[in-house]
């Protein structure tokens, strides 16, 4: 049996913050994931908003938090060195009952500590934005919003909790659990282990993994929402955040131009059926919303689709549960039960909150060793002629280009792969390789073969994604 | 720096026609960059016959054809730059090249972008459902099976019946694998007449026309496709292990977007200026082109 002070279960954004977190104190952590690889639940299909904290009620946890986190954003992204892009954000009436949604944001805004915060005329938003359709009657506009790539964000802080001696276990499931005097007990599909602690980030099975144990007051009822991605080149590319609720009452549109230079386009609700899949209806209805919203949009600019899963937290009696659900059933076990919007924005905070907490439970001594500072992949894009040139001096490899619509070199690919990507979509997370306008058609095979030459393994046992997501098939390799 | 009077990106059809007509029209100053590390471009992969009736006469492979044309470049006097890929195209008559020798610029008086062309990919449809593995372009798959000698898969649904799609069903077929039906939005095949009767009709593969897949089933690998019959609204269930898509091809033009698009000294050939279907079309418009950028020179 294996000991450690700490157990982190699920390394999405919140696991990986807050085992990151936990690793400012000298507690020994270990940090368990059931798949191949961190942040591919619900962190990977999300709309990517740092929220500025005027959507909450003021004195609530979300509303200091999102405040909280915002104001910090520049600082973390500048300490895992993470691409933010604070481009501040429009929130769009069009009639009377949006003017009286936006007027009674603002003054909740204000009163949360938002900063910047005011409402446009229609002159001085067609102005910042002349995409946007004819009818305007006011804006919300919000300078301290901004956007961040969360899978992005999420491995940053996996490594840097791996570098302050977080061990991350992954393709391990916490399949059972007891407590015993020393603490709990964790039976996973690799092993048996010890911990003094537990925190539960299990994301969209957090209240199944809370109840191995203990009762659950909160369960998870997922919904569905499905996303477009417009390719960089497109037209009518607001340079700022734009939200809009119709004033029927059906969900509105978020558009967000991405860190990557893509147009992020979401999102619907339906009951979700089938995990990650979206629906025709659903793709439509964005489409006609965004269209609606940026008359001048051309939908032959979509270069994908995909669908989110929201994991809405319940009461047992069917009620929604609005605020963060940070459930402790017993001493030293925490959960994160239904953290969705604004959980990205605040995965920090919640991981800071939850350590501070679980530290002072144990009594646990500040780890002095701690760096807060992680490096990210050195990325070719963007630097000047004689930066990069001097770049491919140094490694041969950063002047191959693996991605010709992104830029992205050999020498990332390899990175990435040392870094842990497993998988085609692995090394995608970590460095962008096929986000672009071919999606993948031209580097995606190159990829696999790298990672079967790094790894160790042959092309057909490299997946695209998770387990079973063969590429080219086994068994008879050569045709 | 190095400089050079005639600087030519890509060297597919068009690329060395363009070369070696701007060489026999008198140009001696010319450089040919592609990021391959040997000239021919996609016709490497096209390993079926069909290709240069006009220049040979007889039907000849795509290798075939690009070892011809490879063969009279070398007699030339173009230098060909190979494993060099072109960052961009300046203002100030430069491009930015990136390779394994390092990032260089070189410095031209006029410019051939004969950089051919992408395929649309299934993310440009309005398809609902999941984005499993084993969904291939057809290029893509062509690519797997003749140059890496790799196996896509078993039973394949192939969307799209332009050129490339029948003569995908076609190699896939003659590969031993199980083509179950290619699948046609419009009333008829949209290639040519030649590649329905030697791919489709001589192998009895099913041409289903208006058809067009709805959703896309399979959480890891794809287990199949809802397709509908556009004219009824029906909607079936097809089941397969790969698909392939044939969606037409998108002219590979990103270089000539930052400003110096409608310079005079800036040209483009072959697949990058129009999608050519055959290449014998590709490459006449690279001589064409070729010739009028050497005679820029004596204007
Ligand atoms: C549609 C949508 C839009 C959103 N938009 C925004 C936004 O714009 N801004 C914002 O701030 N927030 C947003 N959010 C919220 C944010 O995305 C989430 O709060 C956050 O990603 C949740 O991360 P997580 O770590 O809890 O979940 P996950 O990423 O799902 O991580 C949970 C992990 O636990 C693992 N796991 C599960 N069970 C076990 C087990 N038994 N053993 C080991 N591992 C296990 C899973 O494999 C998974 O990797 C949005 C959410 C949704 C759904
Ligand atoms: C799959 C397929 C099957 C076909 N089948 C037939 C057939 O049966 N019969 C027939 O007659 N015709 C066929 N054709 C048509 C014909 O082959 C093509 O039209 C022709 O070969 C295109 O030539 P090209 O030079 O324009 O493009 P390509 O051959 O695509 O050449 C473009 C070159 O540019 C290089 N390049 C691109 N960007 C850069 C950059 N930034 N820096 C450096 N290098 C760059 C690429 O590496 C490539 O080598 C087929 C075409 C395809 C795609």
């Amino acid at each position: 049996m294996q000991r450690f002070d700490a157990a982190v279960i699920g390394a999405g954004v919140l696991g990986c913050f807050a085992a990151r977190e936990l690793s400012r104190y000298k507690i020994d952590t270990v940090l368990f994931e059931a798949r191949e690889d961190v942040c591919t639940g619900v962190t990977r299909a999300n709309t990517a908003v740092v929220y500025p904290g005027y959507d909450h009620k003021p004195g609530t946890l979300k509303a200091e938090m999102t405040v909280r986190a915002n104001a910090s954003f520049n600082r973390l992204c500048e300490e895992l060195d993470v691409p933010f892009s604070r481009c501040g954000s429009l929130m769009l009436s069009y009639g009377q009952k949006a003017d009286e949604v936006l007027r009674k944001k603002l003054r909740q805004g204000l009163v949360n500590g938002v900063p910047g915060l005011r409402l446009l005329s229609p002159e001085e938003t067609y102005a910042m934005e002349p995409g946007l359709a004819p009818g305007l009657s006011t804006a919300l506009y919000s300078p301290s919003a901004g956007t961040v790539n969360p899978w992005q964000l999420g491995i940053a802080a996996c490594e840097n909790a791996v570098q302050n001696g977080v061990q991350l276990r992954l393709n391990t499931r916490v399949i059972a659990m007891h407590a015993d005097a020393g603490g709990f007990v964790l039976e996973t599909d690799r092993g048996t282990f010890a911990v003094k602690a537990v925190l539960n980030c299990a994301g969209l099975a957090s209240d199944v993994v809370q109840e191995l144990l203990f009762p659950s007051a909160v369960h998870i009822v997922p919904t569905a929402g499905d996303y477009l991605v417009l390719d960089r080149a497109c037209a009518q590319m607001p340079a700022r955040i734009i939200e809009y609720e119709p004033e029927d009452g059906t969900k509105g549109l978020t558009a967000v131009p991405t860190v990557e230079g893509s147009l992020l386009l979401g999102t619907t609700e339906r009951i979700n059926t089938v995990c990650y899949a979206t629906e025709e209806s659903g793709i439509s209805e964005v489409k006609a919303m965004a269209v609606r919203l940026f008359p001048g949009l051309d939908c032959n600019d979509v270069i994908r689709s995909f669908a989110a899963v929201r994991p809405n937290p319940m009461s047992r009696n069917g009620k929604d549960i609005n605020s963060f659900c940070i459930e402790h059933p017993a001493k030293l076990f925490w959960s994160l039960i239904g953290i969705k919007t604004p959980g990205l924005t605040c995965a920090r905070e919640l991981g800071f909150y939850l350590a501070g907490r679980l530290a002072e439970e144990m009594a646990a001594e500040a780890n002095s060793q701690f760096d807060p500072v992680r490096h990210g992949i050195r990325s070719v894009r963007g630097l000047s002629f004689v930066e990069r040139e001097s770049l491919v001096r140094q490694n041969s490899d950063y002047g191959e280009i693996i991605c010709f619509c992104e830029d992205i070199t050999r020498a990332e690919v390899l990175e990435a792969i040392r870094r842990g990507a497993v998988t085609v979509d692995g090394v995608k997370r970590r460095i962008g390789t096929g986000m672009g306008r071919c999606q993948g058609a031209r580097c995606g095979q190159k990829i696999a073969a790298m990672l079967s030459e790094q790894l160790g393994i042959s092309e057909s046992a490299v997946m695209k994604d998770g387990p079973g997501s063969v590429i080219v098939r086994a068994g008879h390799e050569k045709l | 720096m190095r400089s050079c009077k005639l600087l030519i990106v890509g060297a597919g059809a068009a690329g060395m026609s363009a070369a070696l007509s701007a060489w026999e029209a008198g140009c001696r100053d010319i450089i040919l960059a592609d990021r391959a590390s040997r000239p021919g471009g996609i016709l490497h992969q096209c390993i079926h016959e069909g290709f240069g009736r006009r220049e040979s006469g007889s039907e000849l492979t795509g290798p075939e054809y690009a070892a011809m044309l490879a063969g009279k470049l070398e007699r030339s006097g173009v230098t060909f730059l190979p494993d060099t890929d072109v960052l961009s195209v300046e203002a100030d008559k430069t491009a930015v090249c990136s390779g394994k020798s390092g990032l260089e610029r070189i410095c031209f008086e006029q410019i051939i972008l004969a950089s051919g062309c992408r395929e649309r990919t299934i993310g440009s449809l309005p398809v609902a459902g999941t984005r499993p593995a084993g969904i291939f372009t057809a290029g893509q798959a062509q690519e797997l099976i003749n140059l890496r000698h790799l196996d896509p898969g078993n039973e394949v649904l192939i969307l799209g019946s332009g050129d490339l799609g029948m003569i995908m069903a076609r190699r896939f077929t003659l590969e031993g694998r199980h083509v179950i039906a290619v699948l046609e939005q419009e009333a008829q095949y949209g290639g040519m007449a030649r590649n329905f009767h030697r791919c489709i009709e001589a192998f009895s593969i099913p041409l289903r026309c208006r058809m067009t897949i709805k959703q896309i089933h399979g959480e890891n690998r794809i287990c199949g496709v809802t397709a509908e019959h556009i004219d009824s609204g029906e909607r079936e269930f097809i089941a397969c292990d790969t698909l392939v898509t044939a969606l037409g091809l998108i002219p590979e033009r990103e270089l000539c977007c930052k400003g110096v698009e409608g310079e005079k000294w800036l040209y483009l050939a072959g697949n990058c200026r129009k999608v050519h279907d055959i290449v014998d079309s590709a490459a006449a418009d690279g001589e064409r082109i070729g010739k009028m950028a050497a005679s820029g020179f004596y204007m």
